[in-house]
């Protein structure tokens, strides 16, 4: 599940061929911002009306009870946004100093370091933090997990876009009599909001993603009603269970989309 | 000139085809006016026709035509008589060369590669594509052996646009299109591709059509210049001279520009002036021999020739050292007899000499023009034209002959263009 | 750790191969499918944007959602594996390829169409080996990616190294546990480095040194 969204076009790094045309992918956006949403409310509404109107045997029933398939959410989602605040919680700052004249000479490393980081299976690095950490809650682990997952993508937008600020203006910003502090407030990280916006965006794909392997180690989630389905052979709740998780994704990579429009700065 | 044109013709045997259109119409799909609009026209084998016009004149479709690139809505189109939709596209477009702006190289073929895309096409054998490579890039003046096997971004513009000339002849087409073939290089480099080109067309009169929009350029390559306005209606087609010299109508007019008479000056080829004979050697000749025959003719300076009677250089005498006359370093920028006045002064101001050796077809050596030949020519059009315009006064006849002459740029053409 | 490796060496080999086996084939099927839908969806302007973000969505859609979509049709096993792996790797190749092709300059295209050469002649030996490299950038990222969703796979009996990864989890507090786990997880990094690396080197011999970077 180590899903590189975007990867071509964010990952310059891999890429040998020209640049994508921004301009181009527009097109795809738009109905990325529209569709994304009405496709999920189709798809949960049918849900709904197969719920409703479907013969389950009782094992089903109860596994795609309604309080059963809320808690299995309500867990899913607060995996997905406690991990998402920790990734950002380090990696922006983490972003910012390998940034700064003193440390660049890191970043190059960190950077190396985490992209080879992303080459572990997820399912592997989840059931060995499971094992390793055998005093933690499952939760933590979960978080800890999917953290270590979801840092890379905001780790290096947030690099890729403090570089990218023209320099003229962080010296304007300096000029105007700004502190260094001030100037990384006020200037470069609004100049390079979009881009770190696009990196959280990709790391919350990866985590929602993340946290359906959740369930292999008790910590919860909607990956449940898969593994239950599986076990249980009961193909409507393992497909019922795909069905909402992938609604679900879909649901939060429209919300960090929406979140990347609403923080652009207005004249970029 | 125009004697030593049909001279020229007379011992070439053409192998152009004539071109005709007839009542040739263009509408793009969702547009109401036509981009060509019944147009009928016959380009006759063996010559260069010059289009020229504004941008979106419908120059560029009306040739885009003739290769089918672009279908027209009416009209027909043949070449030596045959129908183009006679034949399937593509095997047309094989008996068509095609050469567009920067040579349009394509990057992952090597230059060997690019030239023997439509022999190989056509299904020539290994070695008669090879030899045929090898040929053309000669005839386009670049060592074969040094370049067959480069890849286009290895090359200066200006070898990639000769490379892309080299690609257009090589299934020896029998008509050639051209679209802004020289746009995208640097003037001086231009102007030696212009000389090539036409040094190229005197020895295989191919039948050329060739889009532009620098009227100056049209005047120096055309047989013919066909002058197009909005819509590919036909303001003039006509000679260069006549053009120059009697106008059709006002878009004509203004298209060819203030100082028509003048510009007359880039009609004049170097061909028509007389040219001088230095003394000259062959490299491996003995220097004492080089150096006494040049003091015996009193010049300064000899011009080393190659086994092939190609200039290499012209070093001034107290440069000839050792026993045996040697290739000399430094390149030679030399000029095309059909070169026009204009790139004459252009030349001669960055030669040292005020002068310019002069070659003939692959570079041949002929002799060398020199600085007051030039000029005299020049008053000598200066009063033919200032009487002209006694006759009918004509804008721009005050300006000075020496306010054509510019120095362009130089590029790696300089000093990199003619190796081997 | 090491005793353990030794012991089962066969066995890991064994697996290392499956799953080499199952993301090589996956890529490869991926690629074909990736660069017909590119070539299909450069040719019709209008569908791509549609093409893009059914990719997106696609890549949004989590690998374990999906094999649960797919085994009541594909049923526990390799097939499932096989389907899914494939999906994944298709989204970066085809995102990729759809920006080669659309990179190729236009201009030479018509003067290869201007030249006579006919459309899938101009398809296959300048469009696609121009776009080639960027292809190529997709692919190294598919082939990535595909190492972990394979693992995953496994959980459905799909082959590879993901099996040790499950034993592990099964056995949780058995002394072999974490070997199992961490033997198989350290293997796919490895086979994820060089499978990269014997990417590189096909992109070397297969790019034209005209376009190489």
């Amino acid at each position: 599940m180590s899903i590189h969204i975007d990867a071509p076009i964010e990952q310059p790094a891999v890429g040998a061929g020209p640049a994508p045309r921004r301009g181009r992918l527009s097109g795809g956006s738009a109905i990325e911002l529209f569709g994304i949403p009405i496709l999920v409310v189709v798809g949960f509404l049918l849900y709904v009306w197969w719920r409703q109107t479907a013969t389950l045997d009782s094992i089903e029933a109860s596994s795609l009870d309604w309080s059963e398939v809320r808690l299995e959410v309500w867990q899913h989602l607060k995996l997905t946004v406690v991990a998402s605040l920790v990734v950002v919680a380090i990696a922006v700052p983490l972003g910012v100093l390998l940034t700064r004249p003193r440390l660049r000479f890191l970043a190059p490393a960190v950077v190396g370091v985490a992209n080879a980081g992303q080459a572990a299976p997820s399912i592997g690095l989840i059931v060995l933090l499971f094992m390793w950490l055998s005093g933690w809650s499952g939760f933590w682990v979960a978080i800890l997990a999917l953290a270590l997952y979801g840092i890379l993508p905001v780790l290096r937008n947030t690099i890729t876009g403090l570089q990218g600020v023209d320099p003229t203006l962080v010296e304007a910003g300096r000029g105007l009599g700004y502190s260094g502090g001030s100037v990384l407030l006020r200037v470069e990280l609004p100049l390079a909001l979009p881009v770190i916006m696009a990196g959280i965006r990709t790391s919350l794909v990866l985590v929602v993603g993340t946290a359906a392997l959740a369930t292999f180690i008790n910590a919860g989630g909607m990956g449940g009603m898969i593994t239950a389905g599986i076990t249980l052979y009961r193909y409507p709740v393992m497909v019922a269970g795909a069905v909402l998780i992938a609604l679900l994704a879909l649901l939060v990579e429209w919300v960090g989309r929406v979140l990347e429009l609403l923080v652009r700065p207005k004249g970029i | 000139m125009t004697t030593m044109e049909s001279t020229d013709k007379q011992q070439h045997t053409v192998s152009g085809a004539e071109i005709t259109l007839d009542g040739v119409s263009k509408i793009y799909r969702g547009q109401q006016a036509p981009a060509v609009d019944n147009i009928s026209l016959t380009v006759p084998a063996g010559e260069i026709v010059m289009f020229v016009g504004p941008s979106g004149c419908g120059k560029t479709t009306t040739l885009k035509m003739i290769n089918r690139l672009i279908e027209p809505t009416s009209g027909t189109i043949s070449i030596g008589g045959e129908n183009i939709r006679a034949k399937k596209v593509d095997e047309l477009r094989r008996t068509i060369g095609y050469v567009i702006q920067g040579g349009s190289l394509f990057p992952h073929m090597s230059v060997a590669k690019n030239i023997s895309i439509v022999p190989k096409l056509l299904g020539w054998n290994t070695s008669r594509v090879k030899d045929r490579v090898d040929e053309l890039l000669d005839l386009v003046g670049l060592d074969a052996a040094k370049y067959r096997d480069r890849y286009p971004r290895e090359l200066s513009g200006g070898q990639q646009q000769r490379v892309g000339v080299a690609r257009g002849l090589a299934a020896d087409p029998p008509v050639i299109l051209m679209d802004e073939p020289f746009g995208a290089v640097d003037p001086i480099t231009r102007q030696r591709l212009q000389d090539e080109l036409l040094s190229i067309q005197r020895e295989l009169h191919k039948t050329i059509v060739c889009v532009t929009h620098d009227i100056d350029e049209a005047i120096k390559l055309g047989d013919r210049v066909l002058i197009l306005q909005e819509g590919a209606h036909v303001a003039q087609y006509d000679t260069p001279e006549v053009v120059l010299s009697s106008p059709a109508n006002d878009f004509a007019q203004d298209f060819v520009g203030a100082g028509s008479s003048l510009k007359r000056l880039s009609l004049a080829r170097i061909a028509d002036l007389e040219l001088k004979t230095p003394t000259t050697a062959k490299v491996g000749d003995s220097t004492a021999q080089v150096r006494s025959r040049a003091e015996a003719n009193g010049d300064g300076s000899v011009i080393v020739l190659d086994d092939r009677n190609r200039p290499l250089g012209w070093p001034w005498l107290r440069q000839l050292t050792g026993e045996k006359i040697v290739q000399p370093s430094g390149d030679l920028i030399n000029l095309d007899s059909r070169a026009t006045l204009n790139d004459a002064l252009d030349t001669m101001l960055v030669s040292g000499h005020g002068g310019a050796v002069v070659t003939g077809d692959r570079d041949a050596y002929l002799g060398v023009i020199d600085f007051k030949t030039v000029t005299d020519f020049i008053e000598e059009m200066q009063r033919e034209a200032e009487t002209e315009t006694k006759a009918a006064p004509a804008a721009g006849s005050d300006e000075h002959p020496a306010s054509r002459i510019s120095i362009a740029p130089t590029d790696e053409e300089l000093d990199g263009g003619r190796e081997g | 750790m090491w005793d353990f490796v030794v012991d089962r060496r066969e066995q890991l080999l064994i697996n290392a191969w499956n799953h080499a086996y199952l993301v090589i084939l996956a890529v490869l099927f991926a690629t074909v499918i990736a660069v017909v839908l590119a070539v299909v969806v450069t040719r019709l302007p209008k569908v791509e944007p549609v093409a893009n973000a059914v990719s997106a969505a696609g890549l949004t859609i989590p690998s374990f959602a999906l094999i649960g979509l797919l085994l009541p049709v594909t049923g526990l096993g390799d097939v499932t594996a096989l389907v899914a792996v494939t999906f994944y790797a298709v989204l970066p190749i085809l995102r990729n390829a759809i920006v080669g092709l659309q990179g190729v300059e236009p201009g030479l295209v018509e003067s290869a169409r201007g030249m006579g050469m006919s459309e899938p002649m101009t398809l296959l030996r300048i469009k696609l080996p121009l776009a080639w490299p960027v292809i190529l950038s997709g692919i190294r990222v598919s082939l990535q990616m595909s190492m972990g969703v394979a693992a995953i796979a496994a959980y459905v009996l799909g082959p590879g190294l993901g099996a040790w990864i499950f034993q592990g989890l099964t056995q949780v507090g058995g002394k072999n546990a974490v070997n199992y786990a961490l033997s198989a997880t350290i293997g796919i990094v490895l086979l994820a480095l060089i499978l990269d690396l014997a990417l590189l080197l096909v992109g070397r011999l297969t790019t034209s040194k005209g376009v190489r970077v």
